[in-house]
Protein backbone atom coordinates (compact mmCIF):
# COMPACT_ATOMS: atom_id res chain seq x y z
CA UNK A 1 0.00 0.00 0.00
CA UNK A 2 1.40 3.35 -0.88
CA UNK A 3 1.35 6.05 1.73
CA UNK A 4 -0.54 9.23 0.82
CA UNK A 5 1.85 11.73 -0.64
CA UNK A 6 2.56 14.50 1.84
CA UNK A 7 1.14 17.91 1.13
CA UNK A 8 3.98 20.06 -0.04
CA UNK A 9 4.39 23.50 1.46
CA UNK A 10 4.82 26.56 -0.75
CA UNK A 11 3.37 24.77 -3.76
CA UNK A 12 1.55 27.82 -4.98
CA UNK A 13 4.41 30.21 -4.26
CA UNK A 14 6.72 28.01 -6.27
CA UNK A 15 4.36 27.89 -9.22
CA UNK A 16 3.88 31.67 -9.24
CA UNK A 17 7.62 32.30 -8.77
CA UNK A 18 8.48 29.86 -11.54
CA UNK A 19 6.14 31.48 -14.04
CA UNK A 20 7.29 34.96 -13.05
CA UNK A 21 10.91 33.88 -13.31
CA UNK A 22 10.46 32.59 -16.87
CA UNK A 23 8.85 35.83 -18.00
CA UNK A 24 11.40 37.99 -16.20
CA UNK A 25 14.37 36.02 -17.51
CA UNK A 26 13.14 36.43 -21.08
CA UNK A 27 12.56 40.17 -20.62
CA UNK A 28 15.92 40.53 -18.91
CA UNK A 29 17.79 38.74 -21.70
CA UNK A 30 16.06 40.91 -24.29
CA UNK A 31 16.84 44.14 -22.40
CA UNK A 32 20.48 43.23 -21.92
CA UNK A 33 20.77 42.41 -25.61
CA UNK A 34 19.21 45.78 -26.55
CA UNK A 35 21.15 47.79 -23.96
CA UNK A 36 23.78 50.16 -25.36
CA UNK A 37 27.38 49.07 -25.26
CA UNK A 38 29.61 50.85 -22.79
CA UNK A 39 31.79 53.49 -24.48
CA UNK A 40 35.03 52.42 -22.82
CA UNK A 41 34.54 48.82 -21.70
CA UNK A 42 32.64 47.50 -24.73
CA UNK A 43 30.40 44.45 -24.67
CA UNK A 44 32.08 42.91 -21.60
CA UNK A 45 30.39 45.56 -19.45
CA UNK A 46 27.05 43.76 -20.00
CA UNK A 47 28.08 41.14 -17.49
CA UNK A 48 27.43 43.90 -14.96
CA UNK A 49 23.66 43.34 -15.37
CA UNK A 50 24.17 39.81 -14.06
CA UNK A 51 27.08 40.29 -11.67
CA UNK A 52 25.71 43.05 -9.44
CA UNK A 53 22.13 41.71 -9.08
CA UNK A 54 23.57 38.28 -8.20
CA UNK A 55 25.71 39.94 -5.55
CA UNK A 56 22.63 41.66 -4.06
CA UNK A 57 20.83 38.32 -3.78
CA UNK A 58 23.89 36.61 -2.31
CA UNK A 59 24.19 39.28 0.41
CA UNK A 60 20.46 38.96 1.05
CA UNK A 61 20.92 35.21 1.50
CA UNK A 62 23.68 35.65 4.07
CA UNK A 63 21.72 38.30 5.90
CA UNK A 64 18.66 36.01 6.03
CA UNK A 65 20.85 33.16 7.29
CA UNK A 66 21.99 35.25 10.25
CA UNK A 67 18.50 36.66 10.85
CA UNK A 68 16.76 33.27 10.89
CA UNK A 69 19.67 31.80 12.88
CA UNK A 70 19.11 34.43 15.55
CA UNK A 71 15.35 33.76 15.44
CA UNK A 72 16.05 30.06 15.89
CA UNK A 73 18.24 30.68 18.93
CA UNK A 74 15.61 32.97 20.34
CA UNK A 75 12.47 30.90 19.74
CA UNK A 76 13.88 27.45 19.03
CA UNK A 77 11.46 26.78 16.16
CA UNK A 78 12.47 24.38 13.43
CA UNK A 79 11.05 26.54 10.66
CA UNK A 80 13.55 29.35 11.25
CA UNK A 81 16.38 26.83 11.12
CA UNK A 82 15.12 25.38 7.84
CA UNK A 83 14.88 28.88 6.38
CA UNK A 84 18.38 29.76 7.58
CA UNK A 85 19.85 26.60 6.04
CA UNK A 86 18.05 27.18 2.73
CA UNK A 87 19.08 30.85 2.61
CA UNK A 88 22.73 29.90 3.24
CA UNK A 89 22.74 27.31 0.48
CA UNK A 90 21.14 29.60 -2.09
CA UNK A 91 23.35 32.47 -0.89
CA UNK A 92 26.50 30.41 -1.42
CA UNK A 93 25.28 29.43 -4.90
CA UNK A 94 24.69 33.08 -5.85
CA UNK A 95 27.97 34.15 -4.29
CA UNK A 96 29.80 31.48 -6.28
CA UNK A 97 28.25 32.90 -9.45
CA UNK A 98 29.36 36.38 -8.39
CA UNK A 99 32.90 35.09 -7.91
CA UNK A 100 32.79 33.51 -11.37
CA UNK A 101 31.26 36.45 -13.28
CA UNK A 102 33.46 38.98 -11.44
CA UNK A 103 36.83 37.73 -12.70
CA UNK A 104 35.47 37.42 -16.26
CA UNK A 105 34.48 41.08 -16.16
CA UNK A 106 37.77 41.98 -14.43
CA UNK A 107 39.85 40.30 -17.11
CA UNK A 108 38.01 42.31 -19.75
CA UNK A 109 38.39 45.69 -18.04
CA UNK A 110 41.30 45.59 -15.57
CA UNK A 111 43.32 43.09 -17.62
CA UNK A 112 43.61 40.51 -14.85
CA UNK A 113 41.26 37.98 -13.29
CA UNK A 114 41.78 38.88 -9.67
CA UNK A 115 42.92 41.78 -7.57
CA UNK A 116 42.83 42.08 -3.79
CA UNK A 117 40.41 44.95 -4.03
CA UNK A 118 38.13 45.68 -1.05
CA UNK A 119 34.86 44.37 -2.45
CA UNK A 120 36.42 41.31 -4.08
CA UNK A 121 38.20 40.32 -0.90
CA UNK A 122 35.10 40.98 1.19
CA UNK A 123 32.95 38.82 -1.08
CA UNK A 124 35.54 36.04 -1.14
CA UNK A 125 35.73 36.06 2.66
CA UNK A 126 31.94 35.99 2.95
CA UNK A 127 31.83 33.06 0.55
CA UNK A 128 34.44 31.21 2.60
CA UNK A 129 32.55 31.88 5.82
CA UNK A 130 29.28 30.55 4.47
CA UNK A 131 30.92 27.56 2.79
CA UNK A 132 32.29 26.86 6.28
CA UNK A 133 28.73 27.27 7.56
CA UNK A 134 27.46 24.60 5.15
CA UNK A 135 30.35 22.28 6.08
CA UNK A 136 29.55 22.79 9.75
CA UNK A 137 25.93 21.85 9.10
CA UNK A 138 26.94 18.66 7.33
CA UNK A 139 29.60 17.67 9.89
CA UNK A 140 27.52 18.35 12.99
CA UNK A 141 25.45 15.41 14.13
CA UNK A 142 21.99 15.71 15.57
CA UNK A 143 19.43 18.11 14.14
CA UNK A 144 19.07 20.46 17.07
CA UNK A 145 22.78 20.64 17.80
CA UNK A 146 23.68 21.26 14.16
CA UNK A 147 21.07 24.00 14.04
CA UNK A 148 22.42 25.74 17.14
CA UNK A 149 26.04 25.52 16.01
CA UNK A 150 25.15 26.79 12.56
CA UNK A 151 23.08 29.67 13.96
CA UNK A 152 26.00 30.85 16.10
CA UNK A 153 28.39 30.67 13.15
CA UNK A 154 25.94 32.40 10.81
CA UNK A 155 25.58 35.32 13.22
CA UNK A 156 29.36 35.57 13.71
CA UNK A 157 29.72 35.57 9.91
CA UNK A 158 27.55 38.67 9.60
CA UNK A 159 29.19 40.40 12.58
CA UNK A 160 32.57 40.07 10.90
CA UNK A 161 31.59 41.93 7.69
CA UNK A 162 32.30 45.49 8.93
CA UNK A 163 35.47 44.29 10.68
CA UNK A 164 36.70 42.72 7.46
CA UNK A 165 35.87 45.91 5.62
CA UNK A 166 38.05 47.99 7.94
CA UNK A 167 40.80 45.35 7.86
CA UNK A 168 40.95 45.56 4.06
CA UNK A 169 40.76 49.35 4.11
CA UNK A 170 43.78 49.34 6.41
CA UNK A 171 46.05 48.38 3.58
CA UNK A 172 44.32 48.82 0.22
CA UNK A 173 42.06 51.06 -1.80
CA UNK A 174 39.30 50.14 -4.25
CA UNK A 175 39.32 49.50 -7.98
CA UNK A 176 35.57 49.29 -8.28
CA UNK A 177 33.71 51.86 -10.31
CA UNK A 178 32.03 54.30 -7.97
CA UNK A 179 29.31 55.42 -10.37
CA UNK A 180 26.72 53.19 -8.72
CA UNK A 181 26.96 55.15 -5.49
CA UNK A 182 26.35 58.33 -7.42
CA UNK A 183 23.45 56.75 -9.25
CA UNK A 184 24.67 57.75 -12.70
CA UNK A 185 24.23 54.74 -14.94
CA UNK A 186 24.48 55.59 -18.62
CA UNK A 187 21.31 56.19 -20.65
CA UNK A 188 19.50 52.91 -21.42
CA UNK A 189 21.37 50.99 -18.73
CA UNK A 190 18.94 51.55 -15.86
CA UNK A 191 16.14 49.30 -17.15
CA UNK A 192 18.21 46.14 -17.76
CA UNK A 193 19.91 46.66 -14.40
CA UNK A 194 16.61 47.05 -12.55
CA UNK A 195 15.20 44.01 -14.38
CA UNK A 196 18.34 42.10 -13.43
CA UNK A 197 17.85 42.92 -9.76
CA UNK A 198 14.19 41.85 -9.83
CA UNK A 199 14.95 38.66 -11.79
CA UNK A 200 17.75 37.73 -9.45
CA UNK A 201 15.56 38.30 -6.39
CA UNK A 202 12.71 36.23 -7.84
CA UNK A 203 15.20 33.49 -8.75
CA UNK A 204 16.52 33.63 -5.18
CA UNK A 205 13.00 33.30 -3.78
CA UNK A 206 12.21 30.43 -6.15
CA UNK A 207 15.30 28.43 -5.17
CA UNK A 208 14.71 29.22 -1.49
CA UNK A 209 11.17 27.82 -1.66
CA UNK A 210 12.40 24.81 -3.61
CA UNK A 211 15.06 24.10 -0.99
CA UNK A 212 12.55 24.39 1.84
CA UNK A 213 10.24 22.02 -0.02
CA UNK A 214 13.04 19.47 -0.44
CA UNK A 215 13.74 19.62 3.31
CA UNK A 216 10.05 19.16 4.06
CA UNK A 217 9.86 16.16 1.69
CA UNK A 218 12.93 14.61 3.28
CA UNK A 219 11.47 15.07 6.73
CA UNK A 220 8.15 13.56 5.68
CA UNK A 221 9.97 10.59 4.17
CA UNK A 222 12.01 10.07 7.32
CA UNK A 223 8.86 10.15 9.41
CA UNK A 224 7.17 7.67 7.08
CA UNK A 225 10.12 5.27 7.33
CA UNK A 226 10.20 5.72 11.08
CA UNK A 227 6.46 4.98 11.29
CA UNK A 228 6.75 1.86 9.13
CA UNK A 229 9.63 0.61 11.32
CA UNK A 230 7.62 1.10 14.47
CA UNK B 1 33.16 34.69 39.07
CA UNK B 2 34.25 31.69 41.16
CA UNK B 3 33.32 29.51 38.16
CA UNK B 4 35.72 31.52 36.04
CA UNK B 5 38.57 31.07 38.55
CA UNK B 6 37.79 27.36 39.02
CA UNK B 7 37.83 26.57 35.29
CA UNK B 8 40.91 28.69 34.68
CA UNK B 9 42.75 27.09 37.60
CA UNK B 10 41.81 23.57 36.53
CA UNK B 11 42.98 24.15 32.95
CA UNK B 12 46.26 25.72 34.01
CA UNK B 13 46.90 22.99 36.55
CA UNK B 14 46.32 20.29 33.90
CA UNK B 15 48.63 22.17 31.58
CA UNK B 16 51.26 22.51 34.30
CA UNK B 17 51.14 18.82 35.13
CA UNK B 18 51.49 17.33 31.66
CA UNK B 19 52.81 20.19 29.45
CA UNK B 20 51.38 18.32 26.44
CA UNK B 21 49.66 21.18 24.72
CA UNK B 22 52.31 23.78 25.45
CA UNK B 23 55.22 21.64 24.31
CA UNK B 24 53.40 20.61 21.12
CA UNK B 25 52.63 24.25 20.30
CA UNK B 26 56.19 25.43 20.98
CA UNK B 27 57.82 22.68 18.92
CA UNK B 28 55.31 23.32 16.15
CA UNK B 29 56.14 27.06 16.07
CA UNK B 30 59.86 26.34 15.99
CA UNK B 31 59.27 24.01 13.06
CA UNK B 32 57.38 26.80 11.34
CA UNK B 33 60.36 29.12 11.78
CA UNK B 34 62.54 26.52 10.04
CA UNK B 35 59.96 26.02 7.28
CA UNK B 36 59.65 29.76 6.70
CA UNK B 37 63.42 29.99 6.47
CA UNK B 38 63.46 27.46 3.64
CA UNK B 39 60.28 28.80 2.04
CA UNK B 40 61.71 32.29 1.58
CA UNK B 41 64.16 32.87 -1.19
CA UNK B 42 67.61 33.70 0.12
CA UNK B 43 67.43 37.33 0.97
CA UNK B 44 69.11 39.94 3.06
CA UNK B 45 67.96 40.95 6.50
CA UNK B 46 66.01 44.06 5.38
CA UNK B 47 64.03 42.00 2.87
CA UNK B 48 63.16 39.24 5.32
CA UNK B 49 62.13 41.95 7.77
CA UNK B 50 59.29 42.94 5.44
CA UNK B 51 57.91 39.37 5.45
CA UNK B 52 58.57 38.69 9.12
CA UNK B 53 55.43 40.35 10.63
CA UNK B 54 53.11 38.36 8.39
CA UNK B 55 54.99 35.10 8.92
CA UNK B 56 55.12 35.65 12.66
CA UNK B 57 51.36 36.09 12.83
CA UNK B 58 50.79 33.13 10.53
CA UNK B 59 52.84 31.08 13.01
CA UNK B 60 50.73 32.44 15.89
CA UNK B 61 47.48 31.54 14.16
CA UNK B 62 48.68 28.01 13.34
CA UNK B 63 49.96 27.47 16.89
CA UNK B 64 46.70 28.80 18.32
CA UNK B 65 44.80 26.40 16.09
CA UNK B 66 46.86 23.47 17.30
CA UNK B 67 46.31 24.44 20.92
CA UNK B 68 42.60 25.16 20.60
CA UNK B 69 42.00 21.84 18.88
CA UNK B 70 43.08 20.21 22.14
CA UNK B 71 41.28 22.67 24.41
CA UNK B 72 38.10 20.61 24.62
CA UNK B 73 39.52 17.25 23.59
CA UNK B 74 40.57 16.54 27.18
CA UNK B 75 37.01 17.32 28.34
CA UNK B 76 35.65 14.49 26.18
CA UNK B 77 37.36 11.90 28.41
CA UNK B 78 35.03 10.55 31.07
CA UNK B 79 32.36 12.80 29.57
CA UNK B 80 33.71 15.78 31.48
CA UNK B 81 32.19 18.13 28.90
CA UNK B 82 28.70 16.99 29.87
CA UNK B 83 29.66 17.60 33.49
CA UNK B 84 30.64 21.15 32.62
CA UNK B 85 27.42 21.67 30.69
CA UNK B 86 25.31 20.31 33.55
CA UNK B 87 27.01 22.48 36.19
CA UNK B 88 24.43 24.89 37.63
CA UNK B 89 26.41 27.98 36.70
CA UNK B 90 26.33 30.58 33.96
CA UNK B 91 28.00 29.04 30.92
CA UNK B 92 29.47 32.40 29.99
CA UNK B 93 31.82 32.13 32.97
CA UNK B 94 32.87 28.63 31.91
CA UNK B 95 33.67 30.11 28.53
CA UNK B 96 35.71 32.94 30.06
CA UNK B 97 37.68 30.47 32.19
CA UNK B 98 38.51 28.27 29.21
CA UNK B 99 39.33 31.28 27.01
CA UNK B 100 41.59 32.79 29.70
CA UNK B 101 43.51 29.52 30.04
CA UNK B 102 43.88 29.31 26.26
CA UNK B 103 45.00 32.93 26.20
CA UNK B 104 47.74 32.34 28.78
CA UNK B 105 49.03 29.22 27.00
CA UNK B 106 49.00 31.06 23.67
CA UNK B 107 50.79 34.06 25.19
CA UNK B 108 53.58 31.81 26.45
CA UNK B 109 53.92 30.25 23.00
CA UNK B 110 53.89 33.71 21.41
CA UNK B 111 56.75 34.84 23.62
CA UNK B 112 58.95 31.87 22.72
CA UNK B 113 58.06 32.05 19.02
CA UNK B 114 58.85 35.77 18.92
CA UNK B 115 62.26 35.07 20.44
CA UNK B 116 62.94 32.39 17.81
CA UNK B 117 61.79 34.75 15.03
CA UNK B 118 63.97 37.57 16.32
CA UNK B 119 67.00 35.30 16.20
CA UNK B 120 66.22 33.67 12.86
CA UNK B 121 65.17 36.80 10.96
CA UNK B 122 67.39 39.33 12.75
CA UNK B 123 64.43 41.32 14.06
CA UNK B 124 64.94 44.05 16.62
CA UNK B 125 62.02 42.92 18.75
CA UNK B 126 63.76 43.55 22.07
CA UNK B 127 63.99 47.26 21.30
CA UNK B 128 60.21 47.44 20.76
CA UNK B 129 59.26 44.80 23.31
CA UNK B 130 56.52 46.74 25.06
CA UNK B 131 54.35 47.88 22.13
CA UNK B 132 54.85 44.53 20.43
CA UNK B 133 53.81 42.64 23.56
CA UNK B 134 50.67 44.79 23.73
CA UNK B 135 49.71 44.04 20.11
CA UNK B 136 50.53 40.34 20.55
CA UNK B 137 48.33 40.20 23.65
CA UNK B 138 45.42 41.93 21.86
CA UNK B 139 45.76 39.49 18.97
CA UNK B 140 45.93 36.52 21.30
CA UNK B 141 42.84 37.75 23.13
CA UNK B 142 40.71 37.73 19.98
CA UNK B 143 42.15 34.43 18.80
CA UNK B 144 41.46 32.81 22.18
CA UNK B 145 37.84 34.02 22.26
CA UNK B 146 37.08 32.82 18.73
CA UNK B 147 39.16 29.66 19.10
CA UNK B 148 37.54 28.63 22.37
CA UNK B 149 34.02 29.16 21.04
CA UNK B 150 34.57 27.24 17.81
CA UNK B 151 36.72 24.55 19.44
CA UNK B 152 33.65 23.82 21.57
CA UNK B 153 31.62 23.62 18.35
CA UNK B 154 34.13 21.54 16.39
CA UNK B 155 34.75 19.03 19.18
CA UNK B 156 31.13 17.89 18.93
CA UNK B 157 31.26 17.25 15.17
CA UNK B 158 32.78 14.67 12.86
CA UNK B 159 36.23 15.57 11.47
CA UNK B 160 36.70 17.96 14.36
CA UNK B 161 40.37 18.70 13.66
CA UNK B 162 39.55 19.53 10.06
CA UNK B 163 36.57 21.71 10.83
CA UNK B 164 38.17 24.12 13.32
CA UNK B 165 40.50 25.87 10.83
CA UNK B 166 37.66 26.10 8.29
CA UNK B 167 35.54 27.88 10.88
CA UNK B 168 38.27 29.91 12.53
CA UNK B 169 40.40 31.24 9.67
CA UNK B 170 37.80 33.27 7.75
CA UNK B 171 36.73 34.98 10.97
CA UNK B 172 40.31 35.60 12.11
CA UNK B 173 41.17 37.70 9.03
CA UNK B 174 40.41 41.17 10.51
CA UNK B 175 42.40 40.29 13.60
CA UNK B 176 45.30 39.05 11.54
CA UNK B 177 45.28 42.04 9.18
CA UNK B 178 45.28 44.56 12.02
CA UNK B 179 47.95 42.72 14.02
CA UNK B 180 50.27 42.32 11.02
CA UNK B 181 49.81 45.97 10.10
CA UNK B 182 50.65 47.08 13.65
CA UNK B 183 53.61 44.71 13.99
CA UNK B 184 55.11 45.90 10.71
CA UNK B 185 54.81 49.53 11.84
CA UNK B 186 56.38 48.75 15.23
CA UNK B 187 59.30 46.91 13.65
CA UNK B 188 59.85 49.81 11.25
CA UNK B 189 60.14 52.09 14.28
CA UNK B 190 56.95 54.00 13.49
CA UNK B 191 55.16 53.09 16.72
CA UNK B 192 51.67 51.62 16.97
CA UNK B 193 49.39 53.01 14.23
CA UNK B 194 46.11 54.18 15.82
CA UNK B 195 44.00 52.71 12.98
CA UNK B 196 45.17 49.15 13.54
CA UNK B 197 45.09 49.52 17.33
CA UNK B 198 41.48 50.68 17.22
CA UNK B 199 40.55 47.87 14.84
CA UNK B 200 42.19 45.31 17.13
CA UNK B 201 40.32 46.70 20.14
CA UNK B 202 36.98 46.67 18.31
CA UNK B 203 37.55 43.15 16.91
CA UNK B 204 38.47 41.87 20.38
CA UNK B 205 35.40 43.47 21.91
CA UNK B 206 33.06 42.09 19.21
CA UNK B 207 34.51 38.58 19.42
CA UNK B 208 34.52 38.56 23.22
CA UNK B 209 30.87 39.67 23.42
CA UNK B 210 29.64 37.35 20.64
CA UNK B 211 31.51 34.35 22.09
CA UNK B 212 30.44 35.08 25.67
CA UNK B 213 26.78 35.34 24.68
CA UNK B 214 26.68 32.41 22.27
CA UNK B 215 28.62 29.89 24.35
CA UNK B 216 25.29 29.22 26.08
CA UNK B 217 24.03 27.63 22.84
CA UNK B 218 27.23 25.80 22.00
CA UNK B 219 27.80 23.85 25.19
CA UNK B 220 25.20 21.11 25.59
CA UNK B 221 24.80 17.94 27.56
Amino acid sequence: MTAPSPTLPLRRTLRICGALLLALAAAFAFCVWRAPEDATQGVIQKIFYLHVPLAFSAYLGFFLTALFGALFLWRGDERSDRLAAAAAEVGVLFCSLVLITGPIWAKGTWGRFWSWDARLTLTLLLWLIYVGYLLLRSFAEGGDRAARFAAVYGIAGIAVIPLNYFAIELSRGSLHPENLERGSLGAGMGLPFALGVVTSLVCFLFLLCLRIQVTALRRAEEQRLYASDA
Amino acid sequence: MSTFVAVLWKDLLCEWRNHERLSAMVVFSLLLVVIFHFALPESSAPASRTYAPGLLWAAYVFAALLGHNRAFAAELENDALSGLALAPVDRGWIFLGKAAANFLVLAAVQFLTAAAFALAFELELAAHALPFAGIAALGALGLSCLGTLFAAVAVRTRFRDVLLPLLLFPLAIPLLAAAVHATAAILAGRGVPPASLHLLLVVDAVYAIVSFLSFEYVLDE
